[in-house]
């Protein structure tokens, strides 16, 4: 059987204008502008069959997100081939854009102003679902998303979770065969997160739908996906199991610890330390998977703990040092 | 087709809705430059019984005209689509089985004058026991053949907003150049001043133009004014520059979103 999606040798540069800081570089730049060559995604290749959940990753600016939009035809490639469901995607034939969809969890697609359930029957009129069907989809949309409540209020007075779920649900209402989801879980508390996963397993079951998405949360990744596909710099480092990746680069945790007199004590002699910019008042060590109970305990022991946390490291970290190393 | 087009409406109508408020505002800002000329035009035509054979009557029954006309074929295609253009949400549209601004645009659009016109209609009439128009000479025939030359002169001028907006396909902005356009049809459509008041060369390269249909064309329509041959001349005219109007948007609209995917949408 082919694959749902083939992506030959696929290029995307960008031309970004570039100027010095400053009045008179503004000035010149009004004249003359400079152009630089922004490799986004340069010659990636893969495939994917009917039916995979693929997850796609990579730091932020890897290209991930110029390839879904060029799988979905927002975006002309520079280079390459790719073929989906056997359309070119840039060619925005209808027949195409009836079958997929891309639902971007920092765009909203859905009108502020009005209640969901409108933009939801004005979706049932552009892709021409039949009443009987919409109704089957919608109910098990329902069923899986808790929708009904969050139905008859404007869009702008929901809360980010429930207005993703809205997102999701409106970009499944045509029972798409490929989805394309770049960070669909993004800003979601825990519940949220979970909630979205556990729909898009039972959906891509139900439907046997194709689904390739980014997302930053490894949780994400490893609950979903069996496969995952990483991309930096705009090629493609990896393609394979998950668990082959986990083995190869992610037996680490990371261990917080919230200390008094914290600049006083040394925690290099545990683990290797990290910085944290969201939560700077605990201090970082990353260290072995199979360390952690023992360093835990030694930490517990030795030091002044306020407050502890083990958690898995960003997977952005995950990759961006697998592949700087 | 047909159930699309009433969902849009439905969405559109209560998006607008939303903004009645706001729309009041809009409305009573549109008002104000047509009201000034025409206190200012009849106070003249009063004290010299008539400028070029303009009574006052004239530009009182010629400026209650404009306002309905102006109403029912200008548009906000800038407001909508351009902003779309520049915060990228054209980006979800333009992967949606249907085109954004022959649609959704479009049908906002309406919808938006719509209600204007509903809250216009009370403000006419208050200006009509103002002014008290001779409107005697008024057929029902020339309102009737108005009808469809409006619908047409609305159509052009929304098509040819859109080519203009959807330059923001290179630009990102269009303001500034849909300013530029917006003094061309205030000088060459009869807004301002009838065109026959205006200098003989204005009135010449009037007749090359599409804006003439917009105004002047459906006022002289309603108000009987114009010969049968004037009659069919401007419908002629209309027909050729909506076929133009689609050409030139058409055009720019494909290479616009060629570039626009090219760029980064």
């Amino acid at each position: 059987m082919t694959p749902t999606i083939i992506v030959e040798k696929l290029s995307k540069t960008y031309q970004v204008p570039e100027r010095e800081g400053g009045f008179g570089a503004a000035v010149r730049s009004f004249f003359k502008r400079k152009y630089k060559d922004v490799k986004a995604v340069q010659e990636v290749n893969f495939s994917i069959a009917q039916g995979e959940v693929v997850g796609f990753l990579g730091p932020n600016g890897a290209g991930k997100t110029t390839t879904l939009k060029m799988l979905s035809g927002l975006l002309h490639p520079t280079g390459g081939k790719a073929s989906v469901l056997g359309f070119t995607p840039w060619e925005l034939k209808p027949e195409y854009l009836r079958a997929m969809t891309l639902v971007m969890g920092q765009r909203n697609r859905l009108s502020w102003d009005i209640p969901a359930a409108d933009s939801f029957l004005l979706n049932q009129a552009i892709y021409r679902i039949p009443d009987d069907q919409y109704k089957q989809t919608y109910k098990e949309l329902d069923e899986l998303l808790e929708l009904e409540p969050l139905m008859k209020k404007p869009v702008r007075n929901l809360s980010l979770g429930e207005r993703m779920k809205c997102e999701i649900a409106a970009g499944l209402l045509h029972r798409p065969r490929v989805l394309f989801l770049d960070e669909p879980t993004i800003g979601l508390d825990i519940t949220g997160q979970v909630r979205i996963r556990e729909f898009l397993r039972e959906y891509n079951k139900r439907t046997g739908a194709t689904i390739l998405l980014t997302s930053h949360y490894m949780a994400d990744v490893t609950a979903l996906c069996e496969r995952i596909i990483i991309i930096h710099q705009g090629q493609l480092k990896y393609d394979g199991g998950i668990t082959d990746l986990s083995h190869k680069i992610a037996p680490f945790k990371l261990i917080g610890v919230m200390l008094t007199d914290a600049d006083s004590h040394d925690l290099s002699k545990y683990g290797t330390q990290v910085r944290n910019e969201e939560d700077a008042d605990k201090k970082y060590i990353q260290v072995k998977a199979g360390d952690v109970t023992r360093i835990t305990s030694q930490l517990l022991a030795d030091l002044p703990v306020h407050d502890i946390t083990i958690t898995d490291p960003p997977i952005e970290d995950v990759i961006e040092q697998a592949f700087n190393q | 087709m047909y159930l699309i087009i009433k969902r849009l409406w439905q969405v559109n109508w209560a998006e607008q809705w939303q903004y009645r408020a706001n729309l009041l505002m809009y409305l009573l800002y549109w008002l104000v430059s047509p009201i000034i000329y025409l206190a200012v035009w009849t106070s003249i035509a009063n004290a010299k019984g008539s400028v070029n054979g303009y009574t006052a009557n004239d530009f009182i029954t010629y400026y209650l005209v404009l306002l309905i006309c102006d109403q029912v074929t200008s548009n906000i295609v800038i407001h909508i689509f351009g902003y779309k253009i520049q915060d990228g949400s054209l980006s979800g549209e333009l992967i949606k089985p249907i085109h954004p601004v022959l649609t959704s645009v479009l049908i906002n659009n309406i919808a938006f004058k719509v209600l204007t016109i509903l809250g216009f209609i009370p403000v006419w009439i208050v200006l009509f026991f103002l002014f008290r128009p001779d409107f005697s000479h008024v057929a029902l025939s020339g309102i009737l053949l108005s009808i469809p030359a409006m619908i047409l002169g609305f159509l052009v001028s929304y098509l040819l907003s859109a080519a203009i907006t959807a330059l923001a396909f290179w630009t990102t902005r269009v303001y500034s150049i849909h300013e530029f356009y917006f003094a061309l049809i205030l000088l060459f459509s009869g807004q301002f001043v009838p065109l026959p008041l205006m200098p003989k060369l204005v009135q010449d390269i009037a007749q090359y133009l599409p804006f003439q249909l917009f105004i002047y064309y459906p006022i002289q329509l309603i108000l009987g004014k114009l010969s049968s041959a004037q009659i069919v001349q401007g419908y002629v005219s209309g027909l050729v520059w909506l076929g133009v109007a689609v050409l030139l948007f058409n055009w720019i609209w494909r290479n616009g979103v060629k570039r626009y995917s090219a760029v980064g949408a």
